[in-house]
């Protein structure tokens, strides 16, 4: 299991497609886009290695400044789904 | 209602990242893992890759870390992270890590042609010590040596620097920051007489105008872009200028670009200060109470071996020397440089240089101007950062918010460690140095030394040290925390013939088998990054310091365990004479470790709990070992210097803030840091009423000093007819020997190859992705072409990465250096490229 957050951060007038450019991506989420551009994202990667190739794939859609990580999450996936914390 | 765990891990990092957009979530989902503490201990640590010095949250689960998130209270990141960053959890995980010592063994004994065997720590320290006493007896002092490193954590530089220049008396200590940051610091010593940047990371938010020389920071300082790509996008006016030899990432950014041809960064900066005085645009008031006139030596030669042509063609090799001038003086010998000359000269159309000099003189904009290896590993680097100064000294334009020359650093602790502790060969604690009298009696009495037991004389530099291995100067040499081998130039000339000279002994500390332990002799197993309680420096001046947050695995100890370990097999008799054992008969019968670090002083504070604010417990395995608070005990001695010391100017906090603080920025006085220096106001140690003061100077006045234009020390010609630039990438950092172990990123950029100018490959009947060869006067390598991506060289010039151990790129390099700084040029030399 690796999961990751991060801020992109938009040209404000394009943050609608660009929202929907991420989200066509396996297993992006948008929580949030503010009024400054930003969007905040989850990407749940399968653990295929390819992680550095999603991120730097989204320098490349248009009206995309910066993308900056923040957090994350990496674990073997024998105690990973399925388990209940509440 | 219940929610898995991988739904609540992604609450948690959008959580994250929405806080380091400044912004909130909201929902159910959010509060429940918000409110859930998981069984996740997190903890706050520091980035272990470049200067940057990133804060980041560091998640622990049964002994082994599994999460890392940018800190959202780290002031200089505010939460983010590189990509590099965002991998950090994995460094300590590759399959290779190496958990025991290995020596070079033939039938159960040490044979330098021997293969690695296992072996305990006592038979490694034992037959490595035979090899130093070896060594001592037959040559004395200069023919021990050890090559640090600007990712030591700052008690390891310390406790190093100790062990070489006071317990071995030998000044042939020097760091991997020789090959990065020593220009840098050449240039702060003969302008302000004290090291380091002068202004801060807030000028990220404050300048109108950047200006980067030689920094690709779009891939080597992602997270300071980020600020300054923030600004630049929400400050209206605001305008960015990138100087480079070759097309990058931050032309993306630029609103003036610009390729000049290599080595013509001198002229420019020459031009920019004789608009700024043909146009009378300078700070005539500022100029008049700051500053001083001076001109440099010139022909200074390559820093090559004395009998090099280039050196004996030289008329005053190696002199720094510089002589004070007048300000007419001065402006008569920058008036060459006219624009016509600049452009011409630089290749950088003439309207271009122009809007850039428009930036420096105009008084209403604040310019802030960012450099690193461009500038630094430059022949003349130490010449280069000089005229940068002069142009912000001209127009008053420094030591306030926005108005700032920056030297960013390559290394967490190029500036912490390398520099501040001062573990190069003519450096000691806190901007002393062993050639001065006073600094070494200072040093001695603290250390409690008998007088004389520091050596007047500066070591070998980083790169002399090479050439002494392959002399056999220097016979027992022990290289920690850097892979040398990889980095350092002209390897199969110099680097290589000198590790595996039979009359030399070299052993290797590192958590990997890089390309330098398996040149070595011995491997010692090292403890990395959140393995140890570490403290770094970062490059704006702030100290961070981090718990160990798990234990090294198998017998991986520290660098620092491994010194004041391998001090006790020194009886200090075997090491100083008789005359100077006389003069402090105390130390009579002691170890080495008995006088440099059991001494009643530097192990004054015992054993402790380390504890959080959230009472979490965490181990100390040096203090546990040695049976007191190593690290305490040598930061509090360090401070000693910077208290106490002959300079002012270095004071930090007492040990235990730095466990609370997000780092602060020195000199921290009466509790507070200082982010601007030598400005009333902003910095304490300016007198009042004198508005800017450059105390690192007698007379409080920064030296402008005139450098002409000189050649680098190899140009294309007919036979090698391209410049070669190496360098580094986003996703690898420097050598690679963490990076290339993170699968991602491994696989984001696998291995190294040649950027080259569409025309120029076609002209050699190379087509991209082809096989081809690199070849210089020095070696060959074998690598494939790139027309495309990232990088996008003129014609006449390809850039080629040096993260590949399997494409060693340092075999074409040449060990030209800087002849002030001793650093080296690894972004000039020249090549041909041919089929393969």
């Amino acid at each position: 299991m690796s999961i990751t957050g991060l801020v992109i951060h938009a040209v404000p007038k394009n943050t609608a497609s660009v929202q929907a450019a991420i989200e066509a991506l396996d297993g992006a989420e948008v929580h949030k886009v503010t009024d400054d551009g930003r969007l905040v994202v989850t990407v749940d990667n399968l653990d295929d290695g390819k992680a550095a190739q999603v991120f730097d794939s989204f320098r490349t859609i248009a009206g995309v400044l910066s993308t900056s990580l923040v957090y994350t999450h990496f674990e073997e996936e024998e105690h990973g789904e399925g388990e209940h914390v509440s | 209602m219940s929610i898995t765990r991988r739904d609540f891990i992604k609450t948690q990092a959008a959580l994250a990242a929405a806080t380091a957009a400044g912004t909130t979530l909201s929902g159910a989902s959010i509060a429940k893992a918000a409110s859930h503490d998981d069984d996740i201990r997190w903890d706050k640590g520091v980035c272990r890759f470049c200067g940057t010095g990133c804060g980041v949250l560091v998640g622990t689960k049964q002994g082994r870390v599994v999460a890392t998130q940018g800190d959202p209270d780290a002031p200089v990141n505010k939460g983010l992270n590189c990509i590099k960053g965002y991998f950090l959890s994995k460094i300590m995980y590759g399959q290779d890590r190496i958990t025991k010592p290995l020596l070079r063994k033939t039938n159960g004994v040490y044979d330098k042609e021997g293969d690695f065997e296992e072996v305990s720590w006592d038979e490694a320290f034992d037959v490595m010590a035979q090899k130093w006493k070896e060594a001592l007896k037959k040559k004395g002092p200069t023919s021990v040596g050890m090559f640090g490193s600007g990712q030591w954590t700052i008690w390891e530089g310390y406790a190093a620097s100790k062990f070489m220049k006071a317990g071995m008396r030998s000044n042939n200590i020097d760091p991997n920051a020789r090959h990065c940051m020593a220009s840098a610091v050449g240039a702060f010593m003969r302008a302000f007489g004290i090291d380091e940047p002068m202004g801060c990371y807030d000028d990220l938010e404050h300048a109108d105008a950047f200006v980067l020389w030689g920094a690709n920071m779009a891939e080597m300082h992602p997270i300071l872009w980020s600020r300054l790509t923030d600004t630049r996008l929400t400050k209206p006016g605001c305008e960015v200028h990138v100087l480079s030899t070759f097309e990058h990432r931050c032309f993306e950014l630029a609103d003036n670009g610009m390729i000049f041809t290599p080595q013509t960064d001198l002229a420019i900066a020459n031009y920019i200060a004789n608009y700024i005085i043909q146009n009378k645009a300078y700070n005539q008031d500022f100029i008049d109470k700051h500053v001083n006139f001076n001109a440099t030596t010139t022909d200074i030669g390559y820093g090559l071996r004395p009998e090099h042509p280039l050196q004996k063609a030289a008329k005053n090799p190696n002199k720094g020397k510089f002589n004070k001038i007048s300000f007419d003086e001065y402006a008569a010998m920058v008036s060459e440089y006219t624009l016509e000359k600049a452009s011409e000269m630089s290749g950088v159309p003439a309207d271009k240089l122009e809007k850039l000099a428009k930036v420096y003189a105009d008084p209403n904009k604040k310019v802030t101007s960012y450099w690193t290896m461009g500038f630094n590993q430059h022949t003349r680097g130490v010449w280069v950062n000089g005229l940068l100064y002069n142009i912000h000294l001209l127009m008053g334009k420094i030591s306030e918010p926005g108005n700032s020359p920056f030297s960013l650093t390559g290394q967490p602790s190029a500036c912490g460690t390398a520099r501040e502790v001062g573990t190069f060969a003519h450096r000691l604690p806190a901007d002393l140095v062993v050639m001065n009298e006073k600094h070494r009696d200072f040093a001695e009495k603290t250390w409690n030394l008998p007088k004389g037991t520091i050596p007047p004389k500066p070591g070998y530099h980083a790169v002399l040290q090479n050439r002494m291995l392959k002399d056999g100067k220097l016979n027992a040499y022990w290289v920690q925390c850097n892979n040398n081998m990889q980095a350092a130039p002209n390897m199969n000339e110099e680097g290589y013939p000198g590790y595996r000279n039979p009359e030399n002994f070299i052993a290797v500390s590192d958590p990997y088998p890089t390309v330098t332990a398996m040149a070595a002799d011995l491997i010692l197993p090292t403890a990395m990054w959140m393995e140890k309680e570490g403290a770094y420096g970062n490059a704006e001046r702030r100290t961070q310091f981090w718990r160990q947050q798990v234990d090294a695995p198998g017998e991986a100890k520290s660098d620092m365990w491994q010194v004041i370990e391998f001090s006790k097999r020194f009886k200090i008799e075997e090491v100083w004479p008789e005359e100077l054992l006389a003069l402090k008969p105390e130390h009579r019968g002691k170890t080495m470790y008995e006088v440099l670090f059991k001494n009643g002083h530097t192990d004054q504070f015992p054993v402790q709990d380390i504890t959080d604010n959230a009472g979490n417990v965490y181990n100390n395995s040096e203090s546990k070992d040695f049976g007191f608070y190593v690290q305490k005990g040598l930061f509090e001695e360090y401070r000693e210097f910077q208290l106490n010391g002959p300079k002012k100017g270095h004071e930090m906090a007492p040990f235990d803030a730095y466990h609370n603080a997000r780092g602060l920025r020195w000199p921290v006085l009466d509790g507070q840091e200082t982010l601007w220096r030598f400005r009333e106001g902003y910095d304490k140690h300016v007198e009042a009423g004198k508005d800017v003061q450059f105390y690192g100077k007698p007379d409080g006045r920064a030296a402008i000093i005139f450098a002409p234009y000189e050649p680098a020390a190899e140009s294309p010609d007919d036979e090698y007819n391209l410049w070669l630039s190496t360098g580094r990438v986003l996703e690898h950092w420097h050598s690679g020997s963490m990076t290339r172990r993170v699968p991602e990123l491994y696989r984001a950029y696998p291995d190294a190859k040649i950027y080259m100018h569409p025309e120029d490959a076609k002209a050699r009947g190379l087509k991209r992705g082809q096989e081809v060869k690199v070849q210089t006067r020095r070696g060959e390598v074998t690598t494939r072409v790139e027309t495309r991506g990232r990088n996008k060289p003129p014609r006449g010039l390809v850039f080629m990465p040096w993260f590949d151990a399997g494409q060693l790129v340092n075999k074409l390099t040449l060990d030209a250096t800087d002849p002030l700084s001793k650093e080296t040029d690894y972004k000039k030399c020249a090549c041909r490229v041919v089929r393969a």
